[in-house]
This record gives C-alpha cells, sequence and structure tokens, in this order.
C-alpha cells in the first residue's frame, strides 16, 4: 500500500441537538473547517467518503445523495459507509484504502450524525425513541423483538466479561475515577458536548442506574448531533500541503478491523459473550502493519460507550492486562491531565486516554465519532509532539465490529 | 395492533429555540414502514414454537448446533445442509444477563425485564446461544437470579403467534418438581401473579433505622403538603402501600396530593413492598432513588405495577427541594 498522510480535520460544535442545523448543515460545516484547516479547496478533492450511521436518524435512505453538491463535491465518486458505531472508523479506512491504493490522491473523509429529532409520542420525549431508532440495527425476529438495545448490548458483554474476570470492571469507584478524569480533559475541548461541566467521583456513584451494576447515568455517553471530516492524502499531495499549512502530516500506519459473528455462542465462529474479540484482533492487525507493540503508544483515542467497556477495551488492545484493567487507575496507566498540562507528553508507562474528552464528555455523533478521535488525537499529537497514537472504533450488536487505526507524526515528534 | 393509539403527532409545524439566536421550525413526520415479512427460512424455527417445540439446525460434519435455527447451510463446512435437531427444554445461562429499566420506545410499559443468553445444545462441541426473555416467579427481576450457570426451563406462552416472545426462560428452581420435565411447560402453568414476598430478619439496629426512615418521611410528608411540584407528581395518584422491612411494618399511602405513613402493614393493600435494610427509605428522602434500590436487589417489589409507582415517589425530594429553596 502507498503511504496514506492525514493532512487536515475539522469538527463542528458537538450538541445534544443541533435546533440551528439539519445534517446537510452539519456536514458543510465539517467539510469547510477541514477544507480549512489543510488550506485546500474543494475543487482539489479527488472523492469523498461518508459515514453515516442510521438512516432513519437523518430520515433519509441514501443519506449523503443530499450533501454532494453542498459540500462542493459535483461529479466526484462519493461512497457512504454505515458500521454502527464503528462507521467512522471503517469509513476512514475506506478513504485510507482509496488513496493507498492510488485510486485517489486526495480524499475528503466526513461522518456525521442528527439522532435526537427523533421523538417518542408518548412520553413526549426523544429519548425512547432516539434508543429505539438504534434498536432497529438489531435484527427484527430475534433481538429487536426482546426488546434488546445498545445499552443492554454493551452491558451484556461487560457483564460476560465480569463472570469471568470478577473484581475488575464492577469496582464503582476506579469506573468514577476514569469519569472525574475524561471530564476535566473534556473541558478542555473547545467543541465538546459537555465541556462546560464538572463531574465528581461522588455525583458519578450518587448517579441512577441504567443497568445495574455496570452503567450508571454518569458513565455513558450522550447523544449527540455534529459532524467532523478527515482529509487523507498521497505522500506527494501530502507534502504540498504541508508546505502551505506548516503542519507536518500524520502518517497513517496501521490500520485492523474485525467483525464477529452476530450469533453468540460456544466455540466454532460464534462471538463469546466474554470477550470483546473484534477490539483485540483489530488493534493486534494495526499493531502488526504498523510494526508496533501497545507500550510504543502512549496517546489513545477509544470508542467509550461507557466506562466499563471503556477498560474491558484497554485489556484487549494490550495495555492493561485482562482481568486486571483497573490497573488504570489503580497502577496511575491512565495519565492525569493535571500532571501533563496542555503540551507534555505523559511519562514511561503512562498512556493519555481520550484527551477530547471521549464520546462520553465531547461528544458522539455516531456516523463520526471515530473521526472526531482522530481530530483530536492529531491535535494532540501536535501538540505534544507525540511519535504514535491509536485511534479505535467499535459497534453494533454486543460490541461485534471493532477498528484500530495507528498513526505516526512525521519524523516520530522531532522537529 | 403493531403501533398502540398513542403512536401518532398531529400534523403541525412549531417554532423553536435552540443554542443560538434566532426563531426555528420543527415539523411532525413520521419513518413508519409497515411490513408482512417473510420469515423465510426461519419459518421451521417459529412454526416448531407454535407446536410448543424447540428446534436448532446441526451440521452433519462439525456437528455444531445453531439455535435459533437461523441457516440451514453451515457456514463452517462450504455450506453443507444442516438437519433439523430437536432440542431439549432446559438450558444453562451463558452469561449473567442485563435488566433493561429504560427501555426503547417499543417497550415501554415492559420493564423491568431481563433477556439472555441461553445453552440450549449443551451437548454440542460448538452451539450458539438462544437469545431469550427471562422470568422469574419470585417477583420483579433482580440481580443475583439470573447469573451465569442458572439452570433454567423452558416455557410456552399459552397462545402462541410465532415470534420469539411466544417463549421465555425461568429458572428451573422455581418450577415444582413434578413439572420439571413437562413438555411444553405452558406460562399458566407457573404462577407469576403471586410471587411470595421474601422474608426479613429483625433486628434492633432495623428498628432503629426504620425510625429514623419514618421520622424522615414525615419530614417529607410535610414538605409534599407546601410544594406545587410535589402536588403535581402525585395528582390522580391513590396507593396503598404496605412495606415490610428488618426494622418492622409500616403502610405508605399516597392520596389527595400528600403522602402518609404510618406504622403496620394497611387492612387492605394495593401492594406489598419489602426491604430488609429500612434506611433504603431514609436515602430516598435524602435525594435518593427508590427506582435504584429496586434495581440493585434492595427493595422488593411484586409487579410491574409496583414498579412503575417508584419514579414518580423519586420525584418527591427533588420537587420539594426545589420548590422550598
Amino acid at each position: 500500500m502507498n503511504r496514506v498522510a492525514i493532512v487536515g480535520a475539522g469538527i463542528t460544535d458537538c450538541r445534544g441537538r443541533w435546533v440551528e442545523a439539519t445534517y446537510w448543515d452539519l456536514f458543510q460545516q465539517a467539510t469547510r473547517r477541514t477544507l480549512e484547516d489543510a488550506k485546500c479547496t474543494a475543487g482539489e478533492i479527488d472523492s469523498v467518503v461518508y459515514g453515516i450511521y442510521n438512516d432513519i436518524f437523518e430520515h433519509q435512505a441514501i443519506p449523503e445523495s443530499a450533501l454532494t453538491g453542498i459540500i462542493g463535491m459535483s461529479l466526484k465518486p462519493g461512497t457512504r459507509v454505515t458500521s454502527g458505531g464503528a462507521t467512522g472508523f471503517y469509513a476512514m479506512r475506506t478513504a485510507i484504502m482509496e488513496v493507498g491504493s492510488g485510486l485517489s490522491d486526495l480524499v475528503l473523509c466526513i461522518g456525521g450524525e442528527k439522532a435526537t429529532d427523533c421523538f417518542d409520542p408518548q412520553s413526549r420525549t426523544a429519548t425512547p425513541m432516539v434508543i429505539d431508532t438504534i434498536a432497529k440495527s438489531w435484527d427484527p425476529f430475534f433481538e429487536y423483538p426482546l426488546g434488546a438495545t445498545a445499552s443492554d448490548s454493551y452491558a451484556q458483554m461487560c457483564m460476560g466479561y465480569d463472570d469471568k474476570y470478577p473484581g475488575d470492571i464492577g469496582d464503582v469507584t476506579v469506573r468514577a475515577r476514569i469519569i472525574e478524569m475524561l471530564c476535566r480533559q473534556g473541558n478542555k475541548n473547545p467543541f465538546g458536548q459537555r465541556r462546560d461541566e464538572t463531574v465528581t467521583a461522588e455525583q458519578v456513584m450518587a448517579s441512577r442506574w441504567i443497568i445495574a451494576p455496570f452503567l450508571r447515568l454518569l458513565e455513558a455517553c450522550m447523544y449527540t448531533e455534529g459532524a467532523a471530516g478527515v482529509l487523507f492524502a498521497s505522500e506527494k499531495k501530502a507534502r504540498e500541503i504541508s508546505e502551505r499549512t506548516g503542519v507536518p502530516p500524520i502518517w497513517v500506519k496501521g490500520v485492523g478491523a474485525a467483525n464477529e459473528s452476530y450469533q453468540a455462542g460456544r466455540g466454532g465462529a460464534y462471538k463469546p459473550l466474554w470477550s470483546i474479540v473484534s477490539d483485540r484482533v483489530a488493534a493486534e492487525r494495526a499493531y502488526a502493519m504498523a510494526g508496533v507493540k501497545p507500550s510504543d503508544i502512549q496517546l489513545v483515542e477509544l470508542h467509550d460507550a461507557f466506562i466499563a467497556q471503556f477498560m474491558i477495551t484497554m485489556g484487549e488492545m494490550g495495555f492493561v492486562p485482562l482481568g486486571r484493567t483497573r490497573k488504570l487507575v489503580d497502577d496511575h496507566v491512565m495519565a492525569d491531565i493535571r500532571e501533563l498540562g496542555d503540551d507534555k507528553r505523559p511519562p514511561k508507562g503512562q498512556v493519555l486516554i481520550n484527551p477530547s474528552g471521549g464520546l462520553i464528555f465531547g461528544g458522539h455523533f455516531v456516523g463520526g465519532s471515530n473521526m472526531f478521535s482522530m481530530w483530536s488525537a492529531r491535535r494532540e499529537m501536535l501538540k505534544r509532539q507525540m511519535p504514535l497514537a491509536l485511534i479505535h472504533g467499535t459497534g453494533a450488536i454486543n460490541a461485534v465490529y471493532g477498528g484500530a487505526l495507528v498513526v505516526e507524526l512525521e519524523d516520530g515528534g522531532v522537529r | 395492533m403493531i403501533l398502540g393509539e398513542a403512536w401518532n403527532l398531529p400534523r403541525e409545524v412549531t417554532e423553536i429555540q435552540g443554542k443560538d439566536p434566532g426563531t426555528y421550525l420543527a415539523f411532525n413526520t413520521h419513518m413508519v414502514t409497515f411490513y408482512q415479512q417473510t420469515y423465510g427460512e426461519l419459518s421451521r424455527f417459529f412454526l416448531a414454537l407454535r407446536d410448543g417445540r424447540l428446534i436448532g439446525s446441526r451440521c452433519p460434519r462439525c456437528q455444531q448446533v445453531n439455535v435459533p435455527a437461523a441457516t440451514w447451510h453451515c457456514p463452517t463446512c462450504d455450506f453443507v445442509e444442516m438437519e433439523e435437531v430437536e432440542l431439549p427444554h432446559r438450558g444453562v445461562l451463558a452469561a449473567t444477563a442485563p435488566i433493561t429499566i429504560f427501555p426503547s420506545a417499543s417497550f415501554i410499559g415492559d420493564a423491568p425485564f431481563a433477556r439472555g443468553y441461553v445453552d440450549v445444545a449443551t451437548d454440542a462441541p460448538i452451539a450458539s446461544y438462544l437469545p431469550s426473555r427471562l422470568r422469574t416467579t419470585t417477583g420483579l427481576p433482580r440481580p443475583g437470579i439470573f447469573v451465569k450457570g442458572v439452570e433454567l426451563k423452558l416455557v410456552f406462552e399459552n397462545e402462541r403467534i410465532g415470534s420469539i416472545r411466544d417463549i421465555f426462560w425461568v429458572p428451573m428452581s422455581e418450577v415444582p418438581a413434578k413439572l420439571r420435565d413437562r413438555k411444553p411447560l405452558l406460562a399458566p402453568q407457573l404462577d407469576f401473579a403471586r410471587p411470595r414476598a421474601p422474608a426479613v430478619e429483625r433486628s434492633k439496629e432495623a428498628e432503629k433505622a426504620l425510625a429514623g426512615a419514618l421520622s424522615a418521611m414525615r419530614d417529607l410528608s410535610g414538605k409534599v403538603k407546601k410544594s406545587p411540584r410535589a402536588q403535581k407528581d402525585l395528582s390522580g395518584r391513590k396507593h396503598s402501600i404496605g412495606v415490610k422491612t428488618g426494622g418492622g411494618n409500616f403502610t405508605f399511602q399516597v392520596a389527595a396530593g400528600g403522602i402518609r405513613v404510618g406504622a403496620g402493614l394497611p387492612r387492605k393493600a394495593d401492594f406489598v413492598m419489602v426491604a430488609q435494610d429500612p434506611g433504603v427509605f431514609s436515602r430516598w428522602v435524602a435525594d435518593g432513588s427508590l427506582t435504584d434500590a429496586a434495581v440493585e436487589g434492595k427493595l422488593w417489589l411484586p409487579h410491574q405495577e409496583a414498579f412503575g409507582v417508584l419514579p414518580i415517589l423519586d420525584r418527591l425530594p427533588r420537587s420539594v427541594r426545589r420548590d422550598l429553596k
């Protein structure tokens, strides 16, 4: 594969509801910000890849078709990718393949979601209908009629993990500490949905149950409307753009992906209920392609649906041992932003995780969440001169979809 | 009917405000598609459910069993044709089950419910798990019942239409011995309507805790009378609830926009709740949550109607606090 670089990124304000914008405007905003960041024009783009998760949210099948002209992509090829929560990751993987194969030199990858126009006439609120819309990602023969939702599906993975490794993710004081840390990090994200909040560990432990015993209200990500863009370039184009912007390219070093079987079960190809295998396999493939180990990476933006799953994912990706993911807090593996400030690298043995505030505090506009993570990882790499970063995405029933990207700052961080 | 009567909105456009200045319009609309959807190759599985049977598909080469029978050609063995296999009406819960308390719009009214994965083809070397609803005859679903490894009995609804909801599982320990081998076991043969309330252990400590809880609730009762928000929360509600605790029993009444507690169980209770620790109620008054206590298993409830009352009661301490600020 030819070298692929990230030469620009941009995101919109992350809001619980964008009354002021349809997804048309959100995607145009993201496009504008991305092109401004890269000092590029729409005319220079060869092709566009869209990440939009759920047609029902956008209230339009072929939702990206309405965007072509508005974002300046008339007569360019356009591909829409949808992979549940991992949509942003898979859209980026698609853009990377286009550039890496030599088919295109400059690919705009934009993702977003407009989730909270949904409305439940029974309660006269949005949330039950937002949950129902996501639940339609589960099959109509078995899971949906049983009342399965994203919350209990991810909670099932946590329960399966806890059955096998008791005493790890079940300690709410550990989970609450992680929330406190993420909140402080989210305060530094000028686009973050919850950037003005202060959440203490005590508040987390007093917040209402969503699913006992692994998910309280203040441990879960919110529904977000917003969009993000990432610009991928071939080596030649990357050098040119880097000259213009004065910003070094971020090189794609490794991409790994894996989708487990839909049906849970025992043995064979069935999906086990005690492991997020997709996370582990995707990360291993990304590491292999990049020629790195987890201990080489000190910056991670992972897809955190909720904290118990965040912990399992860090274990599956090899940063802490499975069964002892609480070392993130107990052994100070998770870096504390109060110690790092705005521009320092974490000390050896520590990892800066979700400096964006993650999906929990930053925002989760599903189709573009993993691009939001990429935007943040790039920003932090440049600020802190960090040589490597890992971006992760997860999605679908029981977290069966998994993706991981390893990226490297030009010259390994040394200017 | 597929959609309840409330599933509609007036055809209208309203003005709404956002974060940024300016007036915006919102239009009511829908994205509803109706189906007469074929079950296709899954029909065999659902026809069997209608007949009170549980079937899977089994690969003659690798011996894996697929339940529900979602495919009839083995993806591991070059899509060789699989054969139908009759499955036992016993299973083992493959992983501790999550209990949903905030359902999606289509399942409002169902909560709390437990949904889990059952290992049915336990003799097969490779097998999928059957996603199913799990029910208990001991009150509402709560932690400690649907745990990994618990042996389950398959139960069929009396009226079956060909839906995954035609069946559910109950812990084998709750099924009377003479019914454990019944195939099919039908829902009316078990008693879900009158669960036996758990016993409480009396103690001096709990008696003291109860006195504190009653005092806190009487204090709250006084504040509720002066709180317009709390009046609104309770408007139209009338309940006579018996509560058993480790410190003794009390009556909890809701009527005329107010709450009242008294010693002993009511003569005629709408339902009875049980909390070993009377502190559940003191904590509720101090901005806690009875719903959370129920979800944690610290407050036992007999049925869903009881569970539906809790969110209303949970609002009271906050309403009172906001009004009497």
